[in-house]
């Protein structure tokens, strides 16, 4: 907002000040060129009168002239016609005068607060507060500089009188020879300049204009005395009131003293000169030549712009020779003072004193009160009278006798014509005329009353003659001359104004004179708060033709837009944009620069991408091209940050444009930062440790950690699990409080809140993930990581004061560092658009550490390595000019914190410390290598595989251990065997076998091997690794054999093995190290073993022998379940062996005295075996082995034992859930019944009990790239209870499922009798006798046979036993084939059979006649003896033993 | 018939803006944002008295040189604005009120979706559709 100095009255009243010319004789001239003046330069700074004048108007009303200026210039006459428009000089001397004035850097910013917008202006501002809003105005100097500058070069016009000249002043040097001579000839050249017609311009008010008479006197040189007489000579001649002397340059001109004395005329005068010197210093200094250049360089160019200054057409005087101002000034060139090479400020009136400028000032006030005022006054008068004597005649009348009479004048009606639109042209005597002149008198004298009404008699005058330009410039000044009036009687027309200048505009072409109208009118309505009108007019005289004009106006709409009583902020970007693309046009970039910097608050960050675009890439434009780099980079940079919704190819410009900024740009000690592509900071992974070797020759390496695996948070809690289980292991099963899990990846998923730890010596890798917004490709190269280590060097200096050696650990442990890393590459752009907007772009940047130490200076020296490897991203090579290399930080916004109700209402950010890792000193490091390992295996399949540990770092490591998600799949072997090379048991079994004696028959007694479980049992899961002495040397490997076995299950299965190490030597940082191994194993079926039990009915032959008298039979069904068609031929079972506390395996019954058992596809053998009670050995398992091949296997031994135990193992483990479940089943019974049948069930059970562990082993035959291969394999089956059939095939999981479904429905107690088919097994009876038995009836009718009834207490507990032989046929089922027999003697028995007791009784059955007959009806009852009889139940007698007595 | 369609939010950032001769986008994001001014000016000026009782239909908010704007603002603040060519004078009062009663019922569409997140920019093929309708009428 341009906020004059002045108020508005006084800008208005400022703009039309009488004028008065200078003629001055050489020798004056060179007096006052002493204080590098001209003289009307001289008087300049005086010109605005403190004093108040008077004036008496016609009516004889003393009118006041308050503040009044007066504008005093030399006169330049001139040929030239008065021109509708500015001569480019002119033009040239604005542009100057905009451009020179520039806001200050630095200078106060305001802000001014409108709605949700908040912004500054760049200079100074007024405050003024409403209740709405903060109303700031600033102030645009440039802009008055401009009008003021653009009113003073108004061209004359002979339509108006305002600035044509009112008197002069003739100035004669009293150093002249004769005085008055001059005088005489200065008089006779004003008289020709005005009235010879050689020059049009300057014009001048009045033909009898106003002359004065100056006598200058110089002090310094002058006889004073003299110069009175010459004065007293002129007072006569040219009466007191019309002549002056001057008396000025008291000082001597070298006379150096420190006197200051203010320099008026800097303000005043020239204020362009100043930044042209500073302009001009700048330039010198650039441009190292002699002294003289530069002030020749900077003279010319002051005095272009005196001159400039001085008549504005430059042209014309450079052409012209006669020139009052040109010779002296040559003079001034050619004398350089070298004292003051550049001149300055304090040169101006260099020679006055404060006295001469109070004479000066007095000299103006006397002029203007006596000789200027006076003549006003007169000369309006003068006027009055005329028109007063012609008032007489109607105005009506007056026109109708013109047009009659033709009259005096002759108007050139020329409204058809196109050339004149101003309308008809006056003769300068016209009356219409006279009336305007009068008016312009009194305007500037400030009788306003006086001058509206003639203005507006003359506005009329013209208006009926239709002359458009008399009548548009009365209207103006009608308009002015009402504003202006104090008191305000009538309001300001402001229609006037807007006719005037759309007349002046639009008829009459001139388009100076309508922005004068526009600038005054528009200053007009801003004062009195019509901001939207003077926006209108403003916005209105923007035009094609001056660049500059519509810029500094629309710029001024723009602040009437912000100055609205609701301020219309975007409307004020909008038209500070559209000024700024004018002053961009203009060649005012700073202007340009500005005005779009001030939109740019509007804009900046509301979504209106597309406006903010081209506004930030206007804004680099110009900062460029004004050698602003950082901005224009800042600008350029704005635009490719935001996610650009910019066509490709518009992208491409832009990046182009910002790549050679950015590579034009001086380059700072530090690389700058690119924008672009975006790093996604929280995507950056971080790896500790070496990139690993997959393979090397046949040894498949540990898998391990890697970037390329994707993070999984199931995974990773179960390998925190197996490190817990290695931990706890480690420290005699205790979780030490500190414990962390080992991360060797960070990323963002990870727990990234503590600092991680680094080994010294190995690499970090960092991954980061870069994203290219644009939809230009970006290529980068020589990626790069920086990062900075800093060491920890406190420890250090501490154990030198207590006299202590460092030693290596402890300066190693002070390598505590911070790591900043950012992010260094080049990329460079090619215009190839991406179909793909997000191109994501992986790099990898992998750099090592090395730490060394300087022992002789006990000073820590790191010394880093760095080596990075470069990535390239697109290889296309374009545009290698364009290449320009900065950096990026890489910095990690931690996780969003959403805890407590503070985290929850507020954005907070967790810490992220992946990137800032602790050094720490050497750990062992271990690569462990697997030979021979499998892919593929069959159910059950034992494979032999060989597994390697290398101890790849310096540092000894011990505690081997490891832990697996399948602690089955794997054994390491029970003893400590030494390692055989895997060649050199190429083809031998993984089984330990002994050759069979020959002798011995298939199927004959097994052999047996007891074992004590404590060889084999180990924690559950971790499994510590039997290295020989228990540590690896640095450097150091071993080779162990490792034994796997396929699991039971078919499909594949992943396993993850967790290696574990320490330091041999404790107390580091780090407490242990991990390395895991994830390996899939394809299983597929092999064999199916189903086995059940029962009770041998048969007594035993030889019952002493065994020691026991108890006896099972054992059925195994072995189904060949493979259903590869190629691989596997057939499975040969060799050997099945069992392994219990209780039974073992005794006897093979082999019916078809099969030698081998062999089962191709599909194929399902039955085998059947005798099982005996072994002798109680408290914990230790018998091994029985029965082999049905030619070999026998020791099944006790390393894998086959191994494998037995962890089956076992795992399945105790499995089945400890399911029980669970059934035991809350069973709960629900009331607890009186409970207590019984559980006394009895388990009594019961233990009677059942088996608990047999069936292994089965085999062969299968395998054709493989046609070579035939024996693969082996064992099957395990524990059958826990007789009669229940037990597979090795692991139950489905749905039987899990219905035990959960059966737990709701048992809502009724069971009954509380015991199972009926668990008590009968309590006592197992068997009846003996012979098979057929010859009896001749006919000698004896009755036939008496003994039979034997064997009665076996099954249970450990003592049993009642009731036999009961009365025959009874109650039950209708029962099998009667023949008459029925009877039982002789004693038919009922009560007896009692201790635990596991064999009792036979001897039966007499008695039978009549010849026939087959059911032995097996006696009827047993059993009760175990502490219970009543409610469970005394019968015993059953399954088959039926049948009897035939033949008749002999 | 319209030559841009705007939606811009209560914050006065853009929802949805389209016009037809896409090489001057620029021009008219410009000229949209402009008339906010006025937009906001006649909000106020109806004043907060009449409440909920407020014509939608803001009318004409200024004549360009080639475009005549109209604008709309919904009881959330919700602008619409549609920027018509001056040349084309067939078009009455009528016909852009229908226009903008359109517009804002396929905007309460776009709101009433359920996956639509408030505030984010208009992507919704119904309402490109009817924009593209009241914009491909220009014949």
């Amino acid at each position: 907002m341009a906020q004059c100095v002045h108020s508005v009255q006084e800008f208005v009243q400022d703009s039309f000040v009488p004028m008065v010319a200078v003629l001055c004789s050489e020798e004056a001239e060179r007096v006052t060129r002493k204080n590098n003046l001209s003289f009307d330069e001289l008087l300049r700074p005086f010109c605005r009168l403190t004093s108040e004048g008077h004036i008496r108007d016609p009516n004889n009303q003393v009118q006041m002239v308050k503040n009044l200026r007066i504008c005093i210039n030399s006169i330049v006459p001139s040929p030239s016609s008065a021109s509708a428009s500015l001569s480019p000089a002119q033009r040239r001397l604005l542009d100057e005068v905009v451009l020179f004035c520039q806001p200050q850097e630095g200078a106060v910013t305001s802000v001014i607060t409108a709605g949700d917008y908040d912004f500054n202006f760049s200079s100074k501002f007024v405050l003024q507060g409403t209740e709405e809003h903060t109303e700031g105005l600033s102030t645009t100097p440039w802009f008055e500089a401009y009008r003021e500058t653009f009113l003073q070069s108004m061209p004359a016009s002979d339509h108006e009188f305002l600035n044509h000249y009112l008197a002069c002043l003739l100035v004669v040097s009293s150093s002249e020879a004769v005085p008055v001579e001059q005088f005489l000839k200065l008089s006779q050249e004003q008289h020709r300049i005005q009235h010879s017609g050689e020059y049009t311009h300057p014009k001048w008010f009045i033909p009898n204009t106003l002359k004065y008479y100056v006598l200058l006197h110089d002090m310094s040189e002058g006889d004073e005395q003299r110069a009175d007489a010459v004065y007293e000579d002129m007072k006569q001649r040219y009466g007191p009131q019309g002549c002056y002397l001057l008396k000025m340059n008291s000082r001597t001109f070298l006379a150096e003293t420190d006197e200051q004395i203010p320099d008026p005329w800097s303000q005043y005068l020239h204020k362009n000169n100043l930044h042209n010197q500073v302009s001009i210093e700048q330039s010198v200094s650039a441009v190292p030549t002699s002294n003289n250049v530069p002030y020749v360089c900077w003279a010319l160019k002051l005095w272009m712009n005196t001159l400039v200054h001085h008549n504005l057409q430059l042209e014309t005087v450079s052409s012209s020779g006669l020139l009052l101002g040109l010779p002296t000034v040559n003079t001034d060139l050619k004398k350089p003072d070298p004292d003051h090479p550049c001149g300055g400020t304090g040169n101006h009136g260099a020679c006055l004193t404060l006295n001469d400028h109070d004479h000066i000032r007095q000299f103006i006030q006397e002029f203007t009160f006596r000789g200027l005022l006076p003549h006003i006054e007169k000369n309006i008068r003068q006027l009055n009278d005329q028109l007063v004597s012609r008032k007489g005649l109607s105005r009506s009348l007056f026109t109708a006798t013109k047009k009659w009479f033709g009259g005096g004048k002759v108007p050139e009606k020329s409204v058809s014509e196109p050339k004149s639109t101003c309308g008809l042209l006056y003769p300068p005597e016209a009356p219409e005329l006279q009336i305007r002149k009068m008016a312009d008198l009194c305007f500037l004298v400030q009788h306003y009353e006086l001058a509206y009404s003639c203005y507006h008699t003359a506005k009329k005058d013209f208006l009926s003659d239709q002359a458009m330009l008399y009548a548009a410039g009365a209207l103006e000044m009608a308009a002015v001359s009402a504003f202006l009036q104090t008191g305000a009687p009538r309001p300001y027309p402001a229609h006037y104004m807007d006719t005037a200048i759309q007349t002046y505009k639009d008829v009459c072409k001139n388009m100076a004179l309508a922005e004068r109208c526009t600038l005054l009118s528009a200053e007009i309505l801003k004062s009195q708060g019509k901001y939207s009108e003077a926006a209108t007019l403003l916005i209105k005289m923007t035009s094609e033709d001056s660049d500059l004009r519509s810029a500094l106006l629309l710029e001024q709409a723009a602040h009437c837009f912000v100055n609205m009583r609701n301020p219309m902020l975007r409307k004020f970007a909008f038209h500070m944009i559209l000024a700024g693309h004018r002053f961009s046009k203009a060649g005012q970039r700073r202007h340009a620069l500005r005005c779009y910097c001030q939109a740019m608050q509007v804009y900046k960050g509301r979504g209106w991408t597309l406006a903010e675009d081209h506004i930030n890439f206007t804004i680099g434009r110009q900062s460029f091209t004004l050698r602003q780099p950082e901005n224009a980079v800042t600008a350029f940079r704005q635009i490719l940050v935001n996610d650009s919704q910019q066509t490709s190819t518009q992208q491409g410009a832009f990046l182009r444009e910002y790549l050679y900024v950015f590579k034009v740009s001086p380059c700072e000690a530090i690389l700058p930062e690119l924008p672009l592509p975006c790093i996604q900071g929280s995507a950056t992974r971080v790896y500790f440790g070496h990139e690993r070797r997959l393979a090397e020759g046949e040894k498949q390496a540990a898998t391990h950690v890697s970037l390329d695996q994707e993070y999984d948070q199931d995974l990773t809690a179960m390998w925190v699990h197996l490190e817990e289980q290695l931990v706890a292991s480690a420290n005699r099963g205790v979780i030490p409080v500190t414990f962390q899990p080992t991360q060797y990846c960070l990323n963002n998923q990870t727990d990234n809140l503590r600092l991680p730890l680094a080994v010294v010596e190995e690499p970090i890798i960092v991954e980061v993930t870069l994203r290219n917004p644009l939809k230009v490709s970006l290529e980068l190269s020589s990626l790069s990581l920086l990062w900075r280590f800093t060491a920890d060097g406190g420890s250090s200096s501490k154990d030198e004061a207590n006299g202590e050696v460092v030693t290596n650990e402890e300066s190693l442990a002070s390598g505590v560092g911070i790591w900043d890393i950012c992010l260094l590459y080049k990329y460079e752009c090619c215009s190839v658009p991406e179909k793909n907007i997000y191109n994501i772009h992986r790099l990898r940047i992998i750099f090592q550490m090395t730490l060394n130490d300087d022992i002789i200076t006990n000073e820590i020296i790191p010394v880093f390595h760095l080596s990075p490897e470069e990535t390239k991203m697109v290889s296309k090579q374009t545009g290698l000019d364009m290449v320009v290399t900065g950096r990026q930080d890489l910095k990690i916004q931690g996780p969003r914190l959403n805890q407590t109700k503070e985290d929850k209402m507020l954005v907070r950010h967790g810490s992220d410390q992946r990137l800032n890792p602790i050094i720490t000193p050497p750990m062992p490091l271990m690569e462990v290598f697997f030979l021979k390992f499998p892919t593929a295996l069959l159910c059950g399949e034992i494979r032999k595989a060989y597994i390697e540990f290398c101890n790849v770092s310096a540092v000894a490591l011990c505690g081997l251990r490891v832990a697996s998600t399948h602690p089955s799949f794997f054994t390491f072997g029970s003893q400590v065997t030494t390692p055989v090379s895997p060649n050199s048991a190429e083809n031998c079994s993984a089984y330990k076998t002994l050759a069979k004696p020959p002798g011995s028959q298939t199927g004959s007694g097994a052999a047996e091997i007891l074992v004590s479980a404590e060889d084999f049992s180990q924690a559950p899961g971790v499994i510590e690794i039997p290295i020989s002495g228990g540590t690896l040397q640095p450097g150091g490997s071993t080779q162990l054999p490792l034994w796997l076995r396929g699991p039971d299950q078919e499909g594949v299965h992943e396993i993850n093995f967790l290696f574990y190490y320490e330091n041999t030597e404790k107390g580091g940082k780090i407490s242990h190290r991990v390395l895991r191994h994830t390996v899939f194993i394809c299983a597929s079926r092999s064999l199916s073993v189903q086995a059940s039990a029962c009770h041998s009915s048969v007594p035993q032959h030889h019952p002493s022998d065994q020691g026991s008298s108890d006896g099972a039979l054992v059925f195994v069904d072995v189904e060949n379940i493979n259903t590869s068609e190629a691989g596997v031929q057939e499975f040969h079972i060799i050997q099945v062996s069992s392994s219990s506390r209780h039974w073992r395996l005794h006897k093979f019954i082999n019916p078809s005295k099969d030698k081998d058992c062999k089962l191709t596809s599909r194929e399902r053998a039955k085998l059947c075996f005798r099982a005996i009670r072994c002798k109680l050995h408290q914990a230790k398992y018998t091994f029985a082995d029965l082999n049905l091949g030619n070999e026998q296997i020791i099944s006790s031994s390393t894998p086959c034992g191994d494998f037995f135990f962890r089956c076992c193992q795992t399945s105790e483990s499995q089945q400890v859930a399911p029980s669970k479940v059934s035991s809350y089943g069973k709960s629900q019974p009331p607890v009186c019944a409970e207590n019984r049948t559980s006394d009895i069930s388990s009594i019961l059970k233990k009677c059942n009990e088996l608990d047999l562990n069936i292994i089965v082993i085999w062969k299968a035959y395998v054709v493989e790239d046609n070579k035939q291969l024996i693969l082996e394999g064992q099957l395990h089956v524990a059958l826990q209870t007789v009669g229940k059939e037990a597979s090795s095939l692991t139950p489905r999981k749905v039987e899990a499922q219905e035990m959960v479904l059966l737990k709701f429905k048992s809502e009724v107690p069971p009954p509380v009798v015991p199972p009926s088919a668990e008590l009968s097994q309590l006592i197992k009876t068997s009846l003996q006798y012979p098979e057929s038995y010859s009896h001749a009836f006919v000698q004896d009718s009755l036939c008496v046979v003994p039979v034997t009834l064997t009665l076996t207490n099954c249970s450990l507990a003592q049993a009642d036993v009731i036999i009961d032989l009365r025959h009874k046929s109650t039950n209708p089922d029962s099998l009667e084939v023949y008459s029925p027999f009877t039982w002789v003697g004693q038919t009922q028995y009560k007896l009692q059979l201790k635990a596991q007791e064999v009792l036979c009784l001897t039966l007499r059955a008695c039978f009549l006649q010849a026939g087959v007959y059911n032995l097996n009806t006696p009827r047993v009852f059993a009760k175990p003896v502490d219970q009543g009889n409610l469970c005394e139940t019968r015993q059953q007698t399954s088959c039926p033993a049948l009897m035939i007595i033949t008749n002999a | 018939m319209a030559v841009c369609i705007a939606v811009i939010a209560k914050e006065n950032y853009p929802l949805y803006i389209r016009s037809v001769p896409t090489q001057n986008e620029l021009k008219f994001h410009y000229t949209v944002h402009t008339s906010l001014d006025v937009v906001e000016e006649k909000i106020s000026a109806v004043g907060k008295a009449l409440g909920d009782q407020r014509e939608l239909y803001l009318g004409l908010l200024y004549p360009t040189e080639d475009y005549k704007v109209y604008g709309y603002v919904t009881n959330s603040k919700v602008k619409f604005v549609i920027v018509v060519d001056s040349s084309n004078t067939s078009l009455r009062d009528n016909e852009i009120r229908s226009m903008f009663r359109k517009l804002h019922n396929s905007f309460t569409d776009v709101m009433c979706n359920p996956f639509h997140n408030p505030g984010d920019p208009i992507q919704s093929k119904a309402f490109d559709g009817i924009v593209s309708g009241m914009m491909v009428q220009t014949g």
